[in-house]
């Protein structure tokens, strides 16, 4: 059996001595190169998972490791999607993917001839040179994901980064992460609402609810990659739906 | 928007003339209120004699070294204070008491420490603008969106890259304001110091028409002291039309 990647141990998070738990004994097994979204109601603790998984957040108790190796700060081999695009306004598109390389070395040309080529992949070779305010929020998204998968992450988190866009919006955008992460293979731990979202982009899929947080089902996805979006159409998807929202509503 | 230029222009104009109507109908003295055209041509007949020159050299010489001075003490402290919490708590009573003094009272004290030549004078415009600078360089630098500096902490950006990379341009637009702000304190703060001890300068030339009774000289000094004012708060937009468009231009795309 395949050690897992990551790992989060009897995980409890509490945000004040006196409050209640947020998350409370939640042990899950990521493999290397699994997707897997977290899918629950808000406030169930979804992005804490995720900023604790990143190392922003340290848990009460228990024990969060990648590659065997304890979380304590940000580690290099991870790269985390907002739910917001976060770009910085005076930078150009071009600019902002290639931030997290220039903070790291000295940029050059094989790293611009890079940037370049992914924003081409996700249909953005004409705004490389506009500056964030001049595109669409479906744009801003897109330049999020490359700039979060420029440097090859091993590991992508995501949180809800396509909750603000339209449903048309979104579907393309998923089709479009669907093969980067088919080309790239990074292990990709995914935050969202969106039930369909969830089904059409993971491998697995973790139902997140109750007080405090703790795990309700989690769900194999019965598809192989590269997917089709009318997967989002097959009996399992409404079988799944249907199980998943009873579960949230007892 | 060339309308708008062309009416504010008409409106200038009009007043000149009712200026110079009521003083010719009414038959207003001169010593108290001299015609627009009597003012024009004593402004223009000295500026041309060069009577003025050396004033306007003195003033300026105290405006910019006095505005570089508390610039380059307003950024400098504002950067460092901002970079710690417990600095900005101890130093936050002495920046109030320091911010509701009235810096110009002071003008008399400087000059008996450090004589009538160009130091007090660049003292006090340098403490004038001091406070706008350092005030808005802090605020700038705190006003960072809390999920970008979780970006740049997951991107491992030491504090000196978070700085220079994303505090630095975020302060930007509010380091420019206060620049401009500064930049007007100064002129007044190098005319008060100019009244209260001095032979040249604007400031010091306004006293010597009051006391000549000289009111076309004094409304000349008045022009031209606004004139200064105004160019140099346009040089302010030049700066930021020139090198830093980029870091101010989204914040009116996206208001």
């Amino acid at each position: 059996m395949q050690a897992p990647y990551i790992q989060l141990k009897e995980i409890r998070l509490t945000f004040d001595k006196d409050q209640k738990d947020t998350i409370r004994r939640f042990s899950l097994n990521i493999k290397e190169g699994e997707f897997i979204s977290i899918v629950g109601k808000s406030g169930c603790g979804k992005t804490s998972l995720l900023q604790m998984v990143a190392g922003m957040q340290k848990p009460t108790s228990g024990l969060i490791t990648i590659g065997g190796h304890e979380v304590k700060e940000p580690v290099d081999e991870l790269s985390y999607v907002f739910q917001k695009p976060i770009l910085l306004e005076w930078k150009t598109i071009l600019e902002n993917v290639l931030l997290p390389l220039q903070l790291k070395r000295k940029l050059t040309e094989k790293d611009t001839k890079k940037a370049k080529e992914m924003l081409d992949r996700v249909g953005l070779t004409d705004a490389i040179h506009k500056f964030p305010y001049e595109c669409s929020g479906g744009m801003q998204s897109r330049v999020a994901i490359v700039r979060a998968l420029l440097d090859k992450p091993q590991i992508l988190l995501m949180d809800e980064p396509f909750s603000a866009l339209d449903s048309f919006t979104r579907d393309q955008l998923h089709v479009q992460l669907n093969e980067l992460i088919d080309t790239y293979k990074p292990t990709v731990l995914f935050v969202t609402h969106d039930l369909q979202e969830a089904f059409f982009l993971s491998d697995r899929i973790i139902l997140l609810g109750g007080e405090p947080g703790r795990i309700l089902k989690e769900y194999q996805v019965p598809f192989t990659r590269p997917r089709q979006k009318s997967i989002s159409f097959d009996q399992s998807f409404y079988n799944f739906q249907q199980d998943m929202n009873e579960r949230l509503q007892s | 928007m060339k309308k708008i230029y062309l009416y504010s222009t008409l409106l200038f104009i009009s007043l000149l003339i009712l200026w110079e109507m009521i003083v010719k109908v009414k038959k207003i003295s001169p010593l108290i209120l001299p015609k627009p055209t009597t003012i024009a041509d004593h402004l223009f007949t000295l500026l041309l004699s060069g009577y003025f020159t050396p004033h306007i050299f003195t003033t300026l010489v105290e405006i910019i070294s006095g505005f570089f001075v508390g610039a380059l003490l307003g950024i400098g402290l504002g950067l460092l204070v901002a970079q710690s919490n417990t600095l900005r708590l101890v130093l936050k009573p002495y920046i109030i008491a320091t911010q509701a003094m009235p810096k110009v009272a002071l003008a008399p004290l400087l000059i008996l420490w450090f004589g009538y030549g160009y130091t007090p004078k660049i003292l006090i415009v340098a403490l004038i603008s001091f406070f706008p600078l350092f005030e808005s360089t802090i605020t700038g630098l705190l006003v960072v969106d809390k999920d970008r500096l979780a970006l740049f902490q997951l991107l491992k950006a030491s504090k000196w890259q978070t700085m220079w990379r994303l505090q630095m341009p975020t302060a930007i637009p509010y380091l420019l304001s206060g620049m401009r702000v500064a930049v007007v304190l100064s002129v007044v703060g190098a005319v008060v110091s100019e009244f209260i001890g001095a032979n040249k300068g604007l400031g010091a030339l306004i006293i010597v028409a009051q006391g000549m009774m000289d009111t076309p000289l004094l409304f000349s000094a008045f022009i031209l002291l606004t004139a200064i004012g105004i160019l140099l708060y346009a040089s302010i937009y030049a700066i930021e039309h020139l090198f830093l468009r980029k870091y101010t231009t989204y914040r009116r795309k996206i208001s």
